[in-house]
């Protein structure tokens, strides 16, 4: 489990980065999506396989560190404001320009 | 009333004032009045905080009565409480130019609210002590100015935003990453737990690469050079008085990090991260001082020269000695008067001219109509170069100081030239705005944005350069308090 943990995180950045650096700037934003998704995999995993049980107060046996489990879940809410910002952004974009190729996106620079 | 509120109220009366200011969206002159009052309120309890911590020892809350290392900490020391003083006067004159200017977007219900939640972010990032909090404030000022941005009148305005956002995104991917493996190691976020452990075992496989991560994330945010790409367009398309906070104060988080890194966190690893800022600020500042020579824009060229001149603060954190730290305080301070003044110049101008624009065609000999604007743009651009008798000659004084203190002469020869680069493009300027003869047939609006913020913070600027003594005694104060880590770990665990 631990090591299947370890390959979807490695190929969740691998795809993201690679989306990243596309030229298409629709994909570039999936692209960081998909980084920050495995980033909160990551996250969730410093502490996923250390206890048994979710740590309610009184529960018995050896309890799960909970903070990582906070922190994924504040990354995931604060993500998904950002997401769903930059995507009604890149609307208006590339309505704008009738494109989504980044080299077209350039008047800002004149 | 307990001391703690020092610390809570700077972050929470411009968050109130937000919230408020969206009920009242209706009434705009009571919306704003009420947005100015929170923010003086917030700047007065932030100078109660660092009058307070001048003499005694920090204030620190635990929040909700959690300690320390469980729960989340507000850490108000004579560093961050000299920050949020240094950066709520800029936003308070921020707010005032605001009200007298003739853009569009100021008008649109939500901005005067946006605005104190970009304060908010702000102030909370620089008092909070908990690495996860410093994500959660970075992010509400990511998102404030990025909305701020994207409103502006500026048909760019929209694809400025997405790029600031879309950097800024990736550069909390890096915290987050950062925060993960230094919970990984060391099993803690607070800083200064995390800085207990880190001193006990400072060499743990992660150490390295959540420090590089680290200072990834402060370098994005205070647009050092390898990841500055997206500041000039950013800058130059938001709103005047959102760019001018943008470009003074919100770039100085960096540098807090940068500040609280080298002197708490890694200070084992401290010597790497200075040598590496040092060059990464002589680089900053040619490339900064060139690019703002050839921008064509003047928005753009005091972005770029804001790239240039936080290069000078890194040179200063790099050197490393006391002097030298102060004089990036000193620095950074006046930096932050200074470009807050110009940019709002520059704006001004800009609202004066036949096509709202900032671009120096459009600008040139604009300003035979208003003389005024012309004395304060000069008196702020000799500051920028760093001319006497004002702020920018002091704080080039004392870094430049340190630097014979320490013999870095080939770092003081490139900042030493790129201070020449500065009286360059600031009196270029000063020439094509005010001095040559508008082409035939160009008009001038009678009027437009109000001068009384620039006014007030170029009085700061002069007033700070005749009477550095309290500003250059405070930032040793700071250096001397920075030089014990152990008083800040010890305070905050209540020993």
């Amino acid at each position: 489990m631990n090591l299947l943990t370890a390959l979807a995180i490695g190929v969740l950045f691998g795809v993201g980065i690679f989306q990243l650096l596309r030229r298409n700037v629709i994909r570039s934003v999936m692209g960081l999506v998909l980084v920050s998704n495995a980033m909160n995999l990551f996250l969730l995993s410093m502490s996923a396989y250390n206890g048994e049980v979710a740590a309610y107060a009184g529960s018995s046996g050896q309890i799960s560190d909970p903070t990582p489990q906070a922190l994924a879940l504040t990354a995931i809410v604060i993500s998904m404001g950002g997401f769903a910002f930059v995507l009604a952004m890149l609307y208006i974009i590339s309505v704008r320009y009738r494109s989504s190729d980044s080299d077209h996106i350039q008047e800002l620079k004149h | 009333m307990s001391l703690g509120w020092l610390v809570i109220l700077p972050i929470l009366l411009p968050l109130s004032g937000a919230a408020l200011g969206l009920l009242l969206r209706k009434f705009a002159r009571l919306q704003f009045s009420l947005s100015l009052v929170a923010m003086l309120a917030a700047l007065a309890a932030s100078i109660g905080l660092l009058l307070y911590t001048f003499n005694e020892s920090p204030v620190v809350v635990q929040i909700g009565q959690w300690p320390a290392p469980a729960g989340i900490t507000l850490v108000g020391d004579l560093l961050s409480a000299f920050m949020v003083v240094m950066s709520q006067t800029v936003l308070s004159t921020g707010l005032l130019y605001a009200v007298a200017c003739r853009d569009k977007c100021v008008h649109y219900p939500a901005f005067y609210p946006l605005f104190l939640i970009l304060a908010a972010g702000l102030t909370g990032s620089f008092l909070t002590g908990d690495l996860f909090n410093l994500f959660v404030f970075a992010e509400l000022m990511v998102i404030s100015g990025a909305l701020l941005t994207a409103s502006a009148d500026d048909r760019f305005g929209v694809e400025a935003a997405y790029k600031y956002f879309y950097i800024s995104l990736l550069a909390s991917v890096f915290l987050l990453l950062a925060c993960g493996a230094l919970y990984a190691s060391y099993g803690t976020l607070n800083i200064a737990d995390l800085a207990r452990r880190i001193q006990a075992s400072p060499h743990l496989p992660m150490t390295q690469i959540s420090m590089a991560l680290l200072l990834a994330f402060f370098m994005v945010k205070s647009a050092v050079v390898p990841f500055h790409f997206w500041q000039p367009d950013f800058h130059a398309a938001a709103p005047t008085a959102v760019s001018a906070m943008l470009s003074s104060v919100i770039v100085k988080l960096g540098i807090y990090g940068f500040l609280r890194m080298t002197s708490l966190l890694f200070l084992e690893q401290a010597g790497l991260i200075r040598s590496t800022l040092i060059v990464l600020g002589c680089v900053g500042v040619l490339l900064g001082g060139f690019s703002a020579i050839g921008a064509n824009h003047l928005k753009r060229m005091l972005a770029y020269s804001t790239i240039g001149q936080i290069g000078f603060i890194l040179v200063g954190i790099g050197w490393g000695t006391p002097l030298s730290l102060a004089a990036a305080l000193v620095f950074a301070f006046n930096h932050s008067l200074i470009k807050s003044a110009m940019l709002m110049l520059a704006g001004a101008m800009a609202s004066r001219a036949t096509v709202k624009s900032a671009a120096f065609n459009v600008l040139e000999g604009i300003g035979k109509a208003s003389p005024l604007a012309g004395g304060l743009f000069l008196v702020g651009g000799i500051a920028l170069a760093g001319v006497p008798p004002t702020n920018g000659f002091i704080s080039k004084l004392v870094l430049f100081k340190s630097g014979l203190e320490v013999q870095a002469f080939a770092a003081l020869a490139v900042i030493g030239a790129a201070s020449v680069l500065s009286l360059i493009y600031v009196l270029r300027a000063f020439m094509r705005i005010w001095w040559e003869m508008p082409p035939s047939g160009v008009k001038t609006k009678p009027d437009g944005d109000r001068l009384i913020a620039p006014a007030l913070l170029v009085s700061g600027c002069v007033v700070f350069g005749l009477w550095s003594e309290p500003l250059i005694s405070l930032s040793m104060r700071i250096v001397n308090w920075m030089g014990e880590p152990g008083r800040y770990i010890q305070a905050v665990f209540g020993g």
